[in-house]
């Protein structure tokens, strides 16, 4: 019998050096930010309007505007007086709690009348700058001179240091840029009467990032309306206008234009998308402009420029003409730059639009990853900080335009010292602690929206609870708060369009479920820069692209012609430009000419080049070529079969392509494709639609679907090696796991992205069986020995930073300095001379381990250790900033030994978690008669036939194999169905089972991973299944009483902020149902919120009543009566007496209750059954 | 009862088999589990040896901080021959219960810094003892094995410094029992089996073909029975290999041969297997065992509330009062 097993690439001199795998995982953050750094903030402020101040009296124009600008990598001064500056590394701004930012400064340009130029470089503070992005010092850095910076060896960068916190911007998920939808919403209806749900709208972006969408609104008379968004306010304009407005044309042209996609030939058939309602609808649009008496493309623009002129900022003294221009140029398809293009747009979107109304093409769907494509850091960055700079100016201007109204005689318009002085009122250094505060806070301070959906929640904090939480941030993808509030499910549905872009197991249960998603490992996000790093010049991309579709017959749009349309010709459409026309006949040709052109790397075409073709349907999507270069849409690599065999086949499909391409499984099969439609690309291995974390789940296709998504919960709260770099951290927490093993039983993926870096749990020796009673309902036994020798013992790591210059309040002079206070003698023992404790001191709790001096009001005062548990002085750190203050900064990192203790949850890989019970003496344990070995722990074999995790009991098998040979067992996922590399697939018969089940016959072992054990107390045979398994820990909570709800008074939730677990409607009912009612009075009432209140039963309220402060302080004294006997004086403040006065044992939410009611005018009044009214 | 001389009276008796220093198999024989279990955990887990108990650290600039070196010396194993007679610290009357005294501890010290380029291995052999009877133990230096080269083999590594690091301590090594901490365990592993009674029905036996005979005989995991050579009859060739998984009479029914063969456990009979951890031979693990267990009997006494029992139990009262 010749068996071998699969066994995963070892590594045996450990020393993984390259982690470009890793690398790769962050770099779409990394790429935004580099493009931030390098093009979009010059072209940000290029495209940031100049203002215009005008003197009213000498008519004096001045004009200013932004130039050329330098960001700083990260610097520290060097005192203040000297103008030295040293390089600022972050893990000295984790320390000190400081940003890791760069000084932004900008030439300010005034040019009066025309005249000369004046340069005036002003400094906009300091902007936070990405870890290991284009001017970030440990750019380029190798795993050594990482660990030099104190950082880690695989430091990869990708967030901002605020404040000494790690926080990341969150990809959020956008409507696809420049691409024209189809969107039905009852929304619609209520803009306006008349108007039908139906609209078109179409997301446009600038070269900047700034996007702004338009919106063409069909109405119920035929005709449509365009709609945007300008500060606040929707503006509607009547379509004609715009057309007639955007280039000289004649209403025959528009009429052409608009019906060329209807013939009376094509009747209905495949690919029809024109009715004759079409005529009769541009016959109303046209008409609308008619009745205004608009005919020429001046009137037209003028009409938009009077209609706008109050809206628009600083252009009170233009031209209606002027305004007008500028509102088509500005608001009205931004992305486009000619107004030509603008028009050609506009036509095909009304032509979609009729197309939808008539049910000759279908909608689009919003929620549908197809349609998506991802906000990136550096963009959001980027549009931020244009917005903050333009409002800059527009203050700036405001400033100066008011003094020269209201101070004119003392102020010197012509002399630019003082403009500057003016333009300083309003502080240029703001403007970087706005970034730094919406880093922070993850809050926009917009007057705009920078048509965004949602304005809070775009930061996160970098957890590093473990690495897969860290890693996991950056490649969460959230489809943005506003969908969180929807009551519908619709959103959060997985559709087939994010297959292999979307991870469908690795999305948390419960609220966030489906909203926040996780990018398969092998999806990336386009990004401005090519594969050899340098700025991708679009405009020449577009131009080779429009060449090879000229090469390969497509009519470009201009010349102007009459042209045809759907299904005769289909549209091309670049970047949401309509480029031309391709006869439908010789599109597919075409098509796969670009695929080709694609792949090969000297033909200008760009490697991740969106090719998306929607063939003609009856009721389909609306057909056309759809090419993208844009930056940040969603890509992934397949393998193209037209290049089979070449090195160069690999191709990178975005989700738009994707449905409309076949892309078969690498299973050597066809997918049940015929002949005729033979599939055209294929899979690179079926885990790249699994993302990093739930490609870490051993044997994860064996696993019931619900317990991987339960696994990639649980392997990110698991307690493992979070940072190498330990000793140079200041975070607040760390777990820290002093005993980790590397998996017997691992991925592939653990391989490739260096998971053994940082380790998040141990092997460990399993028993499946019902023991003691101890292991009933998920709970596990452990031996007590194991965890004895070390098992699972982990290390939690706080730090604390005491700032005394935050603590004297006023920043005056410091006053208070650390001083150790010799007198007293308590001291002496934990802390030295400096009033600092002793590094390796334990302190236990309430003993002092700081003391401080107040020079001035001589105060002393020493920090007493809270909380219940002894700690270890792991570090002291002090701030010596500046050599000649006494320390007034100091960082201490306190350690704290966490080992497993009743209580504890733990964790297999497959989702599996439970309570450890009990640590059960290893004399007590089961124990094999042939090797005398006990296990690590017990679990109840009950926990499987529900769950059905398979793998899990394949995962102990083949670990047991594992290490019964020493080697690593290699448990990629869908293995089966893969084609091997002699190109057969793998057949049924060596199935995994019957592979893991003789690797262990071999070795004389029961060939089901069955072994005979012996009772340890007893010493008699017990029959059970016993392998091996991987568990990591995380932690435990419980409580009686405990922090409050402030405004209900009923406890908290959330183990984060002491709360408990929630009592909640399923366990109240199983109480009801025996019948428990005191039980139940207990936890829900007595245990929760109880409250007595004085009600007053004359008017039956609980908000009138109030105490009247007793006086007689001293008789209560002697009286010594026990506190509750005395009576209190109660009143009513509506009945002026303490008659009715009556306490009522209440839960405190009902007056909170009566409370709120009372704020709507509505009066709660009680009825007592027993008081006055009886 | 028939006969009336069949008694149930036994005297376990132990015959070796093979014995090593750290290795004892052994046959006992006449007992029953209870017994045999008995002799498993106390070997495991009362048995006294010695183990570092108590660290103070003095510099500690190695990667790894103060409490998981100390557990890691913790779990060293030191030769602990001595500590059957040695005293427990909580009962030791010369230091009132210091345990810092020469009569209930063991005192090491260890001073290593490292001053080279390549790292330095910190291992149990730079524990330095107070007792020579008390050292770490050196499983390289007792063995005289080729596998062992002594001069890779530094003993069990605490912990790597590299340049410029130090670690100074001095530890205090007390008596334990396993049952209070596993790194006072002496047993690496002790495991008993019970002896397989194989009869094979030869009858049925011969009514299988050759090939059928060697299916099922690879049916077993583990080498029980063989073909003999000349005769071409199954014979058992090593009972104790069986591991009571039943795979050959699972086997046998599948073949439609139930009966084929039985196998049952003898009640009395049981082979152990003893593995220990360098602090005392196994040899010696198994005689501190019996002794244990003897001074455990030994220590019966009766409890001071039943005085007026004393009549009834006679001479004996007086012995379990601690006469």
């Amino acid at each position: 019998m010749k068996k071998t097993t699969s066994v995963a690439k070892q590594n045996i001199h450990g020393a993984y050096s390259n982690y470009d795998n890793l690398q790769d995982l962050i770099n779409p953050h990394i790429e935004s930010f580099d493009h931030f750094i390098e093009v979009g903030l010059e072209k940000m402020l290029i495209l940031i309007k100049p203002v215009k101040i005008i003197d009213p009296f000498t008519k004096k124009k001045l004009v200013i505007y932004f130039g050329d600008h330098k960001l700083y990598p990260p610097q520290k001064e060097r005192g203040k007086s000297t103008s030295l500056f040293k390089t600022l590394l972050p893990f000295e701004c984790r320390q000190a709690k400081i940003s890791y930012s760069g000084k932004l400064t900008v030439d300010v340009c005034f040019v009066y009348d025309d005249g000369c130029l004046i340069k005036e470089t002003f400094n906009f503070g300091s902007i936070p700058i990405m870890l290991k992005s284009k001017i970030c010092h440990l750019r380029g850095a190798d795993s050594q001179k990482l660990v030099s910076c104190k950082e880690e060896p695989t430091e990869m960068g990708g967030y901002f240091i605020v404040g000494g916190l790690e926080r990341l911007i969150r990809f959020l998920i956008m409507p696809k840029r420049n691409y024209a939808m189809g969107v039905e919403r009852d929304s619609f209806r209520a803009r306006q009467d008349g108007y039908t749900d139906k609209a078109v709208t179409i997301r446009c972006v600038r070269e900047d990032q700034s996007a702004v969408t338009n919106k063409l609104y069909y109405l119920q008379s035929g005709s449509a309306r365009l709609g945007f968004w300008v500060k606040g306010r929707e503006f509607l304009l009547p379509v004609g206008i715009v057309l007639k407005a955007l280039i000289d044309t004649n209403d025959h042209e528009i009429y052409m234009n608009l019906t060329c996609c209807y013939r009376d030939k094509y009747q209905k058939g495949k690919g029809t998308l024109g009715t004759q309602l079409v005529g009769e609808r541009v016959k109303i649009i046209l008409d609308e402009i008619q009745n205004l008496s608009l005919f020429t493309r001046a009137q037209c623009v003028q009409h938009i420029g009077e209609y706008f002129q109050p809206v628009m900022d600083g252009v009170e003294n233009e031209t209606h003409y002027f305004v007008g221009e500028a509102v088509l140029q500005e608001y009205i398809l931004v992305h486009l730059d000619r107004f030509h293009d603008k028009f050609n747009l506009l036509i095909f979107m009304l032509q979609k639009l009729f197309a939808f109304v008539d049910h000759m093409a279908a909608q689009d769907n919003t929620d549908a990853l197809q349609n998506h494509e991802v906000l990136q850091p550096g963009h959001l960055i980027t549009i931020y900080l244009k917005e903050k700079l333009q409002e800059w100016l527009m203050k700036g201007r405001r400033l100066v335009q008011d003094e020269l109204n209201t101070n004119r005689e003392k102020f010197c318009f012509t002399n630019i010292i003082e403009v500057k002085k003016i333009l300083d009122k309003n502080p240029s250094r703001s403007i970087g602690t706005a970034i730094e505060s919406m880093l922070k806070t993850g809050r926009l301070v917009t007057q705009s929206g920078l048509d965004l959906q949602q304005r809070g929640g775009m930061t996160v904090h970098a957890e590093r609870l473990n690495f897969l939480r860290f890693i996991s941030h950056f490649r969460s993808v959230h489809r943005g708060a506003a969908f969180a509030g929807h009551r519908s499910t619709s959103v959060r549905k997985l559709l087939p369009e994010a297959w292999g872009f979307l991870c469908p197991v690795h999305t948390p249960d419960g609220e966030p479920c489906g909203l926040l998603n996780h990018m398969a490992s092998t999806c990336r996000i386009t990004s401005y820069f090519d594969s050899k790093g340098n700025v991708k010049s679009f405009p020449d991309i577009r131009k080779s692209i429009l060449n090879v579709l000229i090469g390969i017959g497509m009519t470009p749009s201009l010349p102007k012609l009459v042209r045809a349309g759907p299904p005769e010709v289909l549209f091309v459409l670049l970047d949401g430009c309509v480029v031309g026309s391709i006869s439908s006949t010789i599109v597919e040709k075409g098509v796969a000419h670009i695929r080709k052109l694609k792949l090969s790397v000297n033909s200008g075409i760009p490697d991740d080049l969106e090719v998306g073709y929607v063939p003609l349907s009856t009721g389909g999507a609306y057909p056309g070529l759809y090419l993208f270069t844009s930056p940040s849409r969603f890509v992934r690599p397949v393998r193209s079969l037209s290049h089979a065999g070449k090195n160069q086949d690999i191709e990178l499909i975005g989700p738009f392509e994707q449905v409309y391409m076949e892309i078969r499984c690498a299973d050597g099969g066809e997918g049940g494709r015929t002949e005729s439609n033979p599939a055209t690309h294929e899979e690179i291995h079926p885990t790249g639609m699994l993302s990093v974390v739930a490609n870490l789940t051993p044997y994860s296709d064996h696993n019931q679907s619900p317990r991987n998504m339960y696994q990639c919960q649980m392997a990110k709260q698991t307690v493992g090696f979070s940072s190498q770099a330990l000793k140079f951290r200041a975070d607040q927490k760390l777990y820290h796991l002093q005993t980790p093993q590397t998996p017997i039983v691992r991925t592939a993926a653990y391989t490739k992205y260096n998971i053994d870096e940082f380790p998040t749990g141990t092997n460990a020796i399993v028993a499946v069986l019902a023991y003691t009673g101890y292991d009933m309902e998920d709970a596990m036994i452990l031996n007590k020995s194991s965890v004895e020798r070390g098992m699972c013992h982990t290390s939690i790591y706080q730090s604390e930073t005491i700032d005394l210059e935050d603590q004297g309040g006023s920043s005056s002079n410091a006053t208070k300095t650390f001083f150790r206070d010799n007198a007293d003698k308590s001291l002496r023992s934990t802390i030295d001379a400096d009033g600092l404790p002793y590094v390796g001191k334990t302190i236990y709790p309430d003993e002092p381990y700081y003391s401080t001096y107040d020079t001035v009001t001589r105060a002393k005062y020493k920090g007493l250790l809270k909380g219940s548990e002894p700690v270890t002085v792991d570090y002291v750190a002090v701030d010596a900033n500046n050599p000649n203050k006494p320390t007034q900064k100091v960082n201490i990192r306190f350690r704290r030994p966490r080992n497993p203790v009743i209580g504890d949850k733990f964790s297999s890989r497959h989702g599996q978690k439970g309570v450890c019970s009990q640590l059960w003496p290893d004399i007590d344990m089961p124990f094999s008669g042939t090797s005398g070995l006990r296990p690590d722990l017990i679990i109840n074999p009950h926990a499987f036939p529900s769950r059905m995790t398979i793998g899990m009991l394949l995962e102990s098998i083949a670990a047991k194999g594992g290490s019964l040979t020493g080697k690593f067992v290699d448990a990629t996922p869908f293995a089966s169905s893969v084609r091997k590399e002699n190109g057969e697939s793998s057949s049924e018969s060596d199935s995994l089972v019957d592979e893991l089940g003789h690797l262990l016959k071999s070795r004389g072992f029961n060939y089901h991973g069955l072994e005979v054990l012996y009772s340890g107390v007893l010493g008699t045979e017990l029959a059970s299944l016993r392998a091996y398994g991987w568990i990591a820990i995380p932690f435990v909570q419980v409580r009686n009483t405990g922090p409050v709800d402030p405004t209900t008074k009923q406890p908290m939730k959330g183990r984060k902020r002491g709360g408990g677990i929630r009592f909640g409607e399923m366990e109240r009912d199983s109480l009801l149902a025996h019948g428990a009612a005191y039980l139940l009075h207990d936890r829900l009432h007595t245990c929760s919120d109880f409250h007595v209140a004085d009600v007053c039963s004359l008017c039956g309220s609980i908000l009138t009543t109030s105490f009247i402060q007793p006086q007689k302080k001293a008789e209560r004294a002697i009286s010594k009566l026990p506190s509750g006997s005395i009576p209190k004086k109660v009143t009513c403040h509506a009945c002026k007496t303490s008659k009715g006065m009556e306490t009522v044992a209440m839960p405190y939410v009902f007056r909170y209750l009566a409370a709120e009611l009372a704020a709507m005018n509505v009066k709660m009044s009680l009825r007592l059954s027993s008081g006055a009214e009886s | 009862m028939e006969g009336g001389v069949a008694t149930n009276q036994r005297f376990p008796k132990i015959k070796i088999r093979e014995i090593k220093d750290d290795y004892l198999k052994f046959e006992l024989r006449e007992t029953d589990a209870s017994m045999a279990n008995a002799l498993r955990r106390v070997m495991i887990a009362e048995v006294p040896t010695i183990a570092i108990d108590l660290v103070e650290i003095e510099v500690n600039s190695s990667v790894l901080n103060d409490e998981f070196i100390s557990h890691r010396l913790g779990l060293i194993p030191l030769t602990s021959d001595r500590a059957m007679g040695m005293r427990f610290s909580r009962d030791c009357d010369a230091c009132d219960g210091d345990g810092q005294c020469e009569h209930c501890s063991v005192e090491f010290h260890l001073d290593v810094r490292c001053d080279q380029d390549q790292t330095l291995d910190v291992t149990s052999a730079d524990l330095m003892s107070t007792d020579p009877s008390v050292l770490p133990v050196d499983v390289a230096a007792k063995s005289n094995s080729s596998a062992y080269d002594a001069s890779e083999n530094r003993g069990i590594i605490i912990v790597k410094l590299r340049r410029g690091q130090e670690l100074r301590l001095r530890a205090i090594a007390r008596k334990g029992i396993g049952k209070d901490h596993a790194k006072w365990s002496p047993a690496a592993t002790v495991t008993f089996m019970y002896e397989p009674e194989i009869r094979i029905n030869e009858e049925m036996m011969e009514s299988l073909s050759i090939d059928e005979k060697r299916s099922w005989i690879e049916s077993s995991p583990t080498k029980v029975f063989d073909i003999d050579p000349n005769t071409q009859q199954v014979v058992v060739t090593d009972p104790e290999a069986y591991t009571y998984d039943e795979e050959v009479i699972k086997k046998a029914e599948a073949m439609g041969k139930p009966g084929l063969v039985e196998i049952e456990a003898k009640e009395d009979s049981f082979i152990f297997t003893v593995e220990s951890t360098g602090a005392i031979k196994a040899s010696k693990l198994v005689v501190n065992a019996i002794e244990v267990l003897k001074q455990k009997l030994d220590a019966v006494r009766l409890s001071d509330d039943t005085v007026e029992a004393d009549d009834q139990f006679g001479e004996l009262g007086v012995h379990m009062r601690g006469g």
